[in-house]
């Protein structure tokens, strides 16, 4: 099993000044040191807030999307030559104690991408609008992918390896989430899934995916499916 | 033939909408394929003002459209379409190549941060 010291936890990050120190100061205080945080061109004082808490700060010059974000993280890590790579979101939503239970079905499963999910042991309190979007997601994504996944949509993933070395994510938005699974599948990676909690707030639900954006990456994802399956692989 | 000004007009920008592509292409500002597409393109919009009612007859005919003007309806939709995606598909591009450079100059300072640590 994968020691702490050698994940990386990578959290892609827009706007997220007034919650980012909390969330890193929480991850370092659950025992993973290495946090990196991908700056997407915030406006505000991420970065440094970040730094502040103690993870490494990359940053986009301008801002182009979670995705990019996520892919930007991922060829860092394959510079890197990191392991093995968490990521999780800027928001506070995600336990950062849950990556152990990644790390833990990773080690037994050996499988290449874990994905954290929110609703095979369900949190109270996940608002039916998120429930909602999140089945109509699904169903979109798994009618792609040859297994059916039960939250194609979660932030919190963990990389192996050898994820970290296929992957290469090509859609800027939240899109991301179903093309790093539908590419996998494609890969030949392995993808497990490992039961999370989540916590909601105020300011989690104002940054989260709204009705128009759902749409815009169903199209966005569609387009890429239909039209360019190439370069989803 | 009678002509109306329109009939004048249309064809004459055409012609100047031509000239136009083929200066372009000399200057290696527009590839070949870009300089025919719209060349042809043009030169058709040209041709239709010219002939309109003679040209959107045998359009309505050879789709068995029953009224001429539908199928000038029909076909602008078709042109909408077109051009959207065109569009759409540029848009996509443009995007993508924004983002690799993002990307680029993020990892480019992330190394200079790593080599001076």
């Amino acid at each position: 099993m994968m020691r702490p010291e050698q994940i990386w936890i990578v959290i892609p990050a827009y706007n997220e000044g007034p919650v980012i120190e909390q969330v890193v100061a929480k991850v370092i205080g659950s025992g993973f040191p290495n946090v990196l945080v991908i700056d997407d061109g915030s406006k505000d004082d991420t970065a440094s807030q970040a730094r502040l808490a103690g993870a490494r700060v990359l940053s986009h010059p301008i801002n182009r999307g979670a995705g990019a974000a996520a892919q930007t993280g991922l060829s860092y890590a394959r510079r890197q030559g990191w392991k093995c790579v968490v990521q999780i979101d800027a928001d506070g939503q995600h336990h950062p104690e849950d990556i152990h239970r990644l790390v833990e079905v990773q080690a037994q499963t050996e499988a290449d991408i874990v994905l954290g999910s929110r609703f095979l042991d369900p949190s109270p309190g996940i608002p039916p609008t998120r429930v909602l979007y999140n089945r109509i997601s699904n169903v979109l994504t798994n009618t792609f992918c040859q297994r059916s996944y039960s939250d194609t949509q979660t932030g919190f993933r963990l990389l192996s390896a050898r994820a970290i070395r296929n992957l290469r994510l090509r859609l800027d938005g939240f899109g991301y989430c179903s093309e790093m699974i539908v590419q996998a599948e494609e890969k030949g990676l392995t993808i497990a899934e490992a039961p999370i909690q989540v916590t909601y707030t105020d300011y989690s639900l104002n940054k989260g995916q709204d009705l128009v954006m759902g749409i815009t990456t169903a199209v966005d994802l569609l387009w890429k499916l239909l039209f360019y399956p190439s370069k989803m692989k | 033939m009678k002509l109306e000004v329109y009939q004048i007009i249309v064809p004459l920008a055409s012609l100047g909408f031509v000239f136009n592509l083929f200066r372009r292409f000399l200057k290696s500002k527009a590839s070949w394929q870009e300089a025919a597409l719209g060349a042809a393109f043009w030169m058709s919009v040209g041709i239709f003002a010219l002939f309109p009612d003679a040209i959107s007859k045998a359009i309505a005919n050879f789709f068995g459209i029953k009224s001429n003007i539908n199928a000038i309806i029909f076909f602008c939709l078709g042109l909408i379409f077109f051009f959207q995606y065109k569009l759409f598909f540029m848009l996509k591009k443009n995007q993508m190549a924004t983002t690799e450079l993002a990307r680029k100059i993020t990892l480019q300072q992330a190394e200079k941060e790593d080599l001076q640590s």
